[in-house]
């Protein structure tokens, strides 16, 4: 398989990015579910978005692709520039012209999205859905892009020959994930959105997945924005973490230095949350918890977004709190993290 | 707890599923895959039951063949020592034994507002009035860790969590005896899945429910289960209680299982080997062909010798209340 080693320059940097969202229930009514939101990825790089549920993290990675719902929301600021070598100039994905789209869409940057289920066609083989993702880019034969769409199955660890005839439902949705992966990967693209990919897998396929992913991230110097809930997971995979919580990135740096140092309240609280392995470790006990949930209300203006559960917060929180570079390539959004 | 003491809710008799299918359209001869295989086990009243396993092996098959969801290839199952027919409406099976799904996009219809999905198996089963509806969501909502805004909203405004703490809030509202919880909260992020399981373990404690808890994360499974039942190709590999099993896994596979987890860390060059090194052959997982006669995973197992590819290992007593499919169990590697 050729996959066109790429060595130039290839960035993608998202800067300011701020998206409204207008629920319809809310008359008039909107918040920012994203945030002033930097994030910078270079070709050969996996940069982990990890948050709470409803925190936007979907939301980001369809904004990105322009494909964040256009009936209830709009980009009001910000840019999202790709540079990749297939082209002349760095391209501002938010002032592209929608005709331009569906040709950056899967070629300069692809998705793996969060739902399978709503994302494959239920009616259609996973074989022909995969070859399709190319003859939309691609010239090519037919028993050339059924080759492809095999190898790319293969790679998923399904039978790509046995199974290239199943309809979704067939699959388990270990399996469904990963055609969806093997969909994704297919048009060979300079960047990958990867929303959850493994939250469905079990650990073995896991392991297998994302060591798949880091071996075409080697392969095609691909450029990695991987969303997560999992710490672990991040933990593992990525180069930089991007703590992310109602909209706003929270922390941000190097995995190792947040890992070994978080200095945000709601890194340490989620590190703290899960159970462990560890052999002195005691079962059945009740686990660290966040207090409440993420609300509509932590989206507001005028207080940090983590207030509502934050354990360290008094009234120096109760204003708009700035993301701050602590060092360099180190971003905190909190007045008191320096205080332990 | 004394053995004597338990009670079997659940029973599973040499329970299968087979699905057949066409390799291609040009090829008329039918693949069989067998999603359960034969399969035999018991639920205790009171305990987390969790079922693990990898991708494919069979988990959310078993768990719609104990909630009537599809048809069963043979074999029987027994609720409460009665031979679960869901067709016989006397019996309230239905309130009895309710699903958590995997899937909290799929499982929630999209036309219908949350206090209408909530409460709508209540009604059906006239355990509340319509014009309560709201009232009664309001309190599931809040036991699931949910804000009473959402009850009038729809499922797409939702994030992934969220629905599947609706998901959840549902199935409790008949207030089942036995729930079957299918990776409820693999989807989930880390406070929440904290939150979900103590609640989970809260109504065991105080509610004396009773649960299949399908996973794949084994932290979760040390954390919270009674026994562990680990699956693989449709069969059962080993039955343990979790506090044996985490300390010493009886089946090569569970080993394999269990040291993929310890310390759970990506391994950058995996290179699609078999975690135990061996070249993992893409493709179905379950009986390959030629191996028919013998263990379901003999042919990636590093401690199989001869008779494995012959003889199909039975599930059976290996000491301490737990049962391995394995004729050389508690052969370890690399523990
Ligand atoms: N089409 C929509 N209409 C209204 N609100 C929406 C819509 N899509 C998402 N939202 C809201 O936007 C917020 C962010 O949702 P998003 O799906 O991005 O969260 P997420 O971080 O991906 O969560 P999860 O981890 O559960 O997938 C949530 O509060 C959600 O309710
Ligand atoms: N309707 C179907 N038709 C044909 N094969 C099916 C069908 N449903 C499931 N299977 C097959 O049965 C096997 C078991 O599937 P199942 O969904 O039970 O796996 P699982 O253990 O729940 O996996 P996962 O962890 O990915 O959810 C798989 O090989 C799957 O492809
Ligand atoms: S700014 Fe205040 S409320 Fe926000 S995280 Fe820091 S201490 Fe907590
Ligand atoms: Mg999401
Ligand atoms: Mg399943």
């Amino acid at each position: 398989m050729v996959y066109g080693g790429r060595t130039k320059t290839m960035n993608l940097e998202i800067k300011d990015l701020t998206v409204r969202l207008y629920p319809k229930k809310y008359a008039g009514g909107y918040i920012n579910v994203i945030d002033s939101v930097d994030l910078y990825v270079n070709g050969g790089e996996i940069a982990a978005v990890v948050g709470e549920s409803g925190s936007g993290k979907s939301f980001l990675g369809l904004s990105i692709m322009r494909l964040n719902p256009p009936d209830v929301s709009e980009v009001v600021s910000g840019f999202v520039k790709i540079r990749c070598p297939a082209e002349k100039e760095a391209l501002d994905i938010i002032r592209l012209n929608p005709k331009n789209l569906p040709s950056v869409r899967g070629r300069l940057v692809s998705i793996v999205f969060q739902d399978p289920n709503t994302s494959l066609n239920p009616v259609i083989k996973i074989g022909e859905q995969i070859t399709e993702a190319i003859f939309a880019h691609k010239k090519m034969g037919k028993p050339e892009a059924k080759e492809i769409a095999i190898s790319y199955l293969n790679r998923m660890n399904i039978d790509g020959k046995a199974r290239f005839n199943a309809y979704p439902h067939e699959l388990s949705g270990g399996m469904r994930q990963r055609v969806m992966i093997a969909m994704a990967m297919v048009l060979n693209p300079c960047f990958l959105i990867a929303d959850e990919p493994t939250t469905a897998l079990d650990v073995t396929t896991s392991l297998q997945v994302l060591s798949l992913i880091e071996k075409i991230k080697i392969e095609s110097n691909l450029g990695i924005i991987f969303i997560t809930h999992d710490l672990s997971i991040a933990k593992n995979i990525s180069d930089k973490i991007y703590v992310f919580y109602a909209g706003q990135v929270m922390e941000s740096g190097k995995t190792g230095e947040i890992m070994d140092n978080p200095l945000h309240p709601y890194t340490v609280s989620l590190i703290n949350s899960v159970p462990s392995l560890a052999a002195d470790y005691m079962p059945k006990q009740k686990l660290f918890t966040i207090p409440g949930y993420l609300t509509r209300d932590d989206f507001a203006e005028g207080k940090c977004r983590f207030y509502a559960r934050c354990f360290k917060r008094d009234e120096n929180c109760l204003k708009n709190i700035p993301l701050n570079e602590i060092s360099g390539g180190r971003f905190v959004r909190c007045v008191k993290w320096k205080k332990k | 707890m004394r053995q004597m003491e338990k009670e079997i809710i659940l029973n599973v008799l040499n329970l299968s599923k087979h699905y057949k299918y066409y390799k291609s359209i040009f090829d008329i001869k039918r693949d069989v895959i067998k999603a359960v295989d034969d399969i035999t086990f018991g639920v205790f009243r009171n305990e987390i039951f969790a079922v693990v396993g990898e991708t494919g092996c069979g988990k959310s098959t078993l768990a719609k063949l104990i909630t009537g969801l599809i048809s069963k290839t043979s074999g029987d199952i027994y609720y409460d020592g009665e031979l679960l027919d869901y067709k016989d409406k006397k019996k309230n099976f239905r309130k009895k034994i309710q699903i958590v799904f995997q899937d909290p996009y799929s499982s929630l219809n999209p036309k219908k507002k949350i206090y209408k999905i909530i409460s709508y198996p209540a009604v059906k089963n006239n355990i509340i009035k319509k014009k309560d509806r709201p009232d009664f969501a309001a309190s599931l909502l809040k036991n699931v860790g949910l804000d009473e805004e959402i009850l009038y909203g729809y499922p797409h405004e939702l994030s992934g969590g969220q629905r599947q703490r609706v998901g959840i809030a549902r199935s409790l509202s008949v207030g089942p005896e036995l729930l079957i919880l299918d990776e409820p909260v693999s989807a989930l992020d880390m406070s929440i899945s904290a939150q979900v399981l103590n609640l989970l373990m809260d109504l065991q404690a105080y509610d004396k429910m009773s649960y299949i808890f399908i996973t794949h994360d084994l932290k979760i499974v040390r954390h919270i289960a009674d026994r562990v039942c680990v699956m693989y190709g449709g069969k059962i590999m080993e039955i343990s209680p979790s506090a044996d099993f985490f300390k010493e896994p009886a089946h090569p596979y569970s080993t394999i299982l269990y040291n993929s987890m310890l310390p759970y860390k990506f391994k950058k060059q995996l290179n699609f080997t078999d975690l135990n090194g061996k070249n993992t052959v893409p493709g179905l997982i379950g009986k390959e062909k030629g191996a028919e006669k013998g263990c379901a995973y003999f042919k990636k197992c590093y401690a199989s010798k001869e008779i494995c590819g012959k003889n199909e290992p039975p599930l059976k007593d290996v000491g301490n209340n737990r049962m391995a499919s394995c004729f050389f169990p508690f052969t370890h590697q690399g523990l």
